[in-house]
Formats: C-alpha cells, sequence, structure tokens
C-alpha cells in the first residue's frame, strides 16, 4: 500500500466521519420543535450575569423569569419584566469546534476544506437585552437550534416581556451568514 | 628520588583532600559570617524601601485616577447585527476590567456611577462592518473575513471629548463570527491603556476636582 493510497484513505475516511453528525444534527434540529414554555437546550455565548461563556444548558421560563440553568450548576436568571428588547437572527456555525479544525487543517489533499464544505450548520441566535438590579444594561446572546428563537421570544412576550415595535427601529436584516452566502 | 615523589604526592593528597580543604580554609569562617550579616543588613535596608514605594503607588491611586461607563453600541447606519452591538458592548466590559487601567467599570444606565468621581463615558460608533462567513473563511481561507471599524470616544459628564481613536477588528482565520467583536474590544482595551488619560484637574470643573480630593 503506498502512502498516496494511505492519503486518501484518511481524506475519505474524514469525509466520512464530518459528514455523519452534520446530518445527525440537522435530522435533530427538524425533529425538535420547540413547545412553549418548556425548557430549551441552549448555548449561552455571552452576556447572561451569573453564567460562563459558551456555557450549555437549558433556557426555561418560569413565573416571571427567564432562567437558564447549566449542567449541573446552580441557575442563573433574570426577571421577564426587566427585558427591553429581543432580537433573533440566523447564522451558521462550523461543527466539531477547536478539535475538528485541528483535524481538518491536518487533513491531506484539502481534504479539510471540502469537510469545512458540508460540516456546518444553521442556528438561531436570540439576543436578550435587559437591565439588572442598578439600572445596568446587559446584552446577553444565546445560541439556539434553527427554529425555536421565534417561538422562545413569542413566549417571552407573552410572559411581560418589552420589545421595540419593529418600525421604531431602523431596519435591519440579519447578517451573521446570510449576506455573504448570498454573494 | 622515590622519597621526593612521595611527599610531592603527600603534598597533593592534603590539598585536594576534604580534611586538607578544611584546614587551610578555617580562617574563612568568620569572614564569611561577616559577608553573610553585611548581606542581611543590606535586605533589611533596601526590601523594605522597594515595597513602600510599590505600596505608595497603589495607595496614592495615582495610576488609576478615573472610573468609566461604558455606553451602549451605537450602530451607525452600517446594519449591524443586535447580536453584534451586545457582544461588543460586553466584551469591552471584560476587556476594560482585565487592564486595570480605570477604578471602576460601570455598564450603561448603572444608578451606582452617578455618584462616581472623575468618570469618563466611553462612546462607541460602528463605522465600518463586513459581515463575513464562517464557512467561507474555512473553505477559502482568503475569503470570508468578518471586519469591524469603530470611533471611540472618551468624554467627560460634562461632554468634553477626552480621547478619540478608531480601532479595528476582525477575525480573518479561525473562529466564528462574533470573534471579531472579541478581537475588536481587546485592540479598544489596548489602545486606551496605551495613551495616557489626563489629569484630572485639567478636565473636570472645579466641583468635581474637589470631590475626590477629599
Amino acid at each position: 500500500m503506498t502512502s498516496y493510497q494511505v492519503g486518501h484513505g484518511l481524506a475519505f475516511l474524514t469525509v466520512l466521519l464530518s459528514l455523519s453528525p452534520a446530518s445527525i444534527g440537522q435530522n435533530q434540529s427538524e425533529a425538535q420543535s420547540p413547545v412553549p414554555g418548556s425548557a430549551i437546550h441552549v448555548t449561552q455565548v455571552l452576556g447572561f450575569e451569573g453564567a460562563k461563556h459558551n456555557a450549555t444548558g437549558e433556557l426555561k421560563i418560569q413565573v416571571g423569569v427567564m432562567q437558564f440553568q447549566h449542567d449541573g450548576s446552580t441557575a442563573a436568571q433574570v426577571s421577564i419584566s426587566s427585558i427591553q428588547d429581543i432580537f433573533v437572527e440566523e447564522g451558521d456555525k462550523q461543527l466539531g469546534g477547536t478539535a475538528m479544525t485541528l483535524g481538518k487543517t491536518a487533513a491531506p489533499y484539502g481534504g479539510g476544506r471540502v469537510v469545512s464544505l458540508f460540516a456546518h450548520k444553521k442556528y438561531d441566535f436570540l439576543t436578550v437585552e435587559y437591565l439588572d438590579n442598578s439600572g445596568g444594561f446587559h446584552g446577553a446572546i444565546f445560541q439556539l437550534e434553527k427554529g425555536q428563537g421565534e417561538t422562545f421570544k413569542k413566549t417571552l412576550v407573552a410572559n411581560g416581556a418589552h420589545i421595540t415595535p419593529p418600525i421604531e427601529r431602523t431596519p435591519a436584516q440579519s447578517t451573521l451568514e446570510v449576506k455573504n452566502e448570498n454573494k | 628520588m622515590k622519597t621526593n615523589k612521595k611527599t610531592s604526592l603527600a603534598g597533593t593528597k592534603t590539598t585536594l583532600g576534604l580534611p586538607g580543604f578544611h584546614r587551610p580554609n578555617k580562617h574563612w569562617g568568620p569572614l564569611a559570617a561577616v559577608i553573610l550579616l553585611l548581606g542581611a543588613l543590606q535586605l533589611q535596608v533596601f526590601v523594605p524601601t522597594v515595597l513602600a514605594e510599590s505600596s505608595t503607588d497603589g495607595i496614592s491611586g495615582g495610576a488609576r485616577p478615573w472610573s468609566v461607563q461604558v455606553d451602549r453600541v451605537d450602530p451607525g447606519d452600517v446594519g449591524l447585527d443586535p447580536s453584534f452591538g451586545a457582544a461588543i458592548y460586553e466584551n469591552l466590559l471584560e476587556e476594560l476590567t482585565k487592564t486595570e487601567q480605570f477604578k471602576q467599570v460601570f455598564r450603561s444606565g448603572d444608578r451606582n456611577a452617578n455618584d462616581a468621581p472623575g468618570l469618563l463615558i466611553l462612546k462607541i460608533t460602528v463605522q465600518k462592518y463586513t459581515p463575513g462567513s464562517e464557512t467561507r473563511r474555512a473553505v477559502t481561507t482568503v475569503s470570508g473575513a468578518t471586519k469591524l471599524n469603530v470611533r471611540v470616544q472618551l468624554a467627560t459628564r460634562e461632554g468634553k471629548v477626552v480621547q478619540e481613536h478608531v480601532v479595528d477588528g476582525n477575525v480573518r482565520f479561525i473562529g466564528g463570527n462574533l470573534r471579531a467583536t472579541h478581537n475588536l474590544a481587546h485592540n479598544v482595551a489596548a489602545t486606551l491603556k496605551k495613551s495616557s488619560l489626563p489629569e484630572q484637574a485639567a478636565v473636570l470643573p472645579e466641583k468635581e476636582t474637589g470631590n475626590i480630593s477629599r
């Protein structure tokens, strides 16, 4: 067996491995339909007081509060009435994190680039702007499965969260990924 | 001849052997003790002086007389995503706290900032924004960069601009698009750290300066 064949084999294997979690992830996101009021699995990207960056956990609405509970730790929460505005944007992210990025870089014959082409997934990004007890402004960003953002936003509004009507806002289309994808 | 050899060997042994080493160095004992004593005395004299110098810096607070309140990010007319605005704001708060340049870092609207003496307001206005694509970056390497360009203004409560900078924050290779906001906040904090802040007496009205000295 030559090194050329081994290289091809490795590249094929990397593509195969990367595609499987991507497709599984897509199926899961399609299968999950968020039920209003129930907990949804999210990643707290940043900004939510009392939670670490990129912490995964459950986001739920309880009596008058929005609560985020990181796996096995105490819950951080804010009063829904303190929420000033909510935004939902659609975004696209590469799967696999740092380990996958390193794997893709090491893959021979540009195999990593081929993997990157398929190993990405669309998410909803929920931005919640709220005030703390001393009136300090916070901006928390959560990463949700695609389609869950709008439902959660509606649930928050139904529970008393304040949002700025779209007319008052300057028209801003989500540009996290979409703009470049359309070019 | 034989006798001579033996004597010379014996002589060498006495010099190199352990007992031989101790015997001639007997006189060095008191001298070493004096040197150690002098060293200890020197330490006693110099260490407290250095400590006192460093502690004076901390007490006087001369290095960090200002507090800062970070204003909400002005998205300008570049169509900035709300998540980017929030991320810039939150990352800025973190990075400014890390640099320890300011006595206190307040959030926008924080009531505690009202009583803080020597307060500067940090205003961020986004001038340019190029939304990138993580996938495009990963596939092509050369395209898909997310770019941010902001105007940073440090102003007093009265609106007098103390400092003004233009800072960039990009993500070109590895990382999600929001990584650009982290890089931007880091650059803003580093720029502010590099530039020296003015004396309060020169900038603030007399009333407020009086409050600080109290």
